[in-house]
């Protein structure tokens, strides 16, 4: 199989086109199985109460929020060394979901934070790198929109994502490098201290965000690409 | 929900607000791409 055949935007406006519907669904039906191991299934938390159902959209949307930003990051990489119009379009793509996994990562810790740790909101190397990434989306998405011509911008939002890759590491090892208030990881390679029904509504929900963000992704790029390929023959002939 | 209801649906809520609020801007974002198509078409056809 030839990959590059679907490096065109041409043949990768129809891929995504006929792809995007099956991701929505597929993350629809996790959603479902995931809240109901997370609202039914999963007993109630001895410590925490009712409030630890949280988790089953912060850690998905906190696992997102990184994996996101290194997905747009490689793009990026790649639009800037290989000079391809797709890589850059797709690094675009994925900016406002990731933003928006961010902003939901950042909002349901303070209210998870508030009635576990009496407060919303702490200056912690935790949060606060995780805030740094939704600003370096913002950065992201204004950058690539500053510039008449959009190769430009492209240029300049890919530097900016390459250069903020730095804040991965950080977020992800904050926890060990400094005395955080944030908890360290549940899940470890080694195994994990949580009871199975808990684990599997998270997991089932990280698959659902998973799948939910390449659909949006398809959806997005397609309408990027109607914008700067509008005056093509193909589009034309759509 | 043991006095926790009200965290429990602020962060629900404002994570199936974030995601009708995307869905919503995909919609108005094709609508508006294929509106350019359009316009162009009947620039072109104007020519």
């Amino acid at each position: 199989m030839n990959w590059f055949y679907f490096s065109s935007p041409s043949t990768f406006y129809r891929l995504a086109g006929w792809l995007a519907p099956w991701f929505f669904a597929l993350a629809a039906i996790l959603a479902v199985v995931g809240l109901y191991y997370g609202f039914v299934v999963a007993p109630t938390d001895a410590q925490q109460g009712e409030v630890y159902r949280v988790i089953f959209i912060h850690v998905p949307a906190a696992w997102m929020s990184m994996f996101l930003y290194f997905v747009m990051a490689a793009y990026s990489a790649a639009s800037l060394t290989f000079n391809t119009r797709l890589g850059a379009m797709m690094a675009r793509a994925l900016a406002p979901t990731g933003a928006m996994f961010t902003f939901v990562a950042l909002w349901t810790g303070a209210f998870w934070g508030r009635p576990t740790w009496g407060t919303y909101w702490a200056w912690d190397a935790r949060m606060t790198s995780e805030l740094v990434l939704l600003f370096l989306y913002f950065g992201f998405i204004s950058l690539s929109n500053a510039f008449e011509d959009p190769r430009r911008g492209d240029r300049a939002a890919a530097l900016l994502a390459l250069i903020g890759l730095v804040n991965l590491p950080i977020i992800y090892f904050s926890v060990h490098w400094w005395n955080t208030l944030h908890q360290g990881s549940s899940i470890k390679l080694t195994g994990t201290s949580m009871h199975v029904a808990m684990l599997t509504g998270m997991l089932l929900m990280v698959f659902s965000f998973w799948m939910y963000s390449i659909a949006t992704a398809l959806a997005r790029v397609r309408s990027i690409i109607l914008e700067r390929e509008r005056r093509t023959r193909w589009v034309r002939a759509l | 929900m043991s006095g926790h209801g009200f965290y429990l649906w602020m962060s629900y809520g404002a994570t199936a607000l974030a995601l009708a609020i995307e869905i919503a801007t995909l919609v108005a974002r094709r609508a508006k791409a294929k509106r350019l198509i359009e316009e162009e078409r009947d620039l072109e056809a104007q020519d």
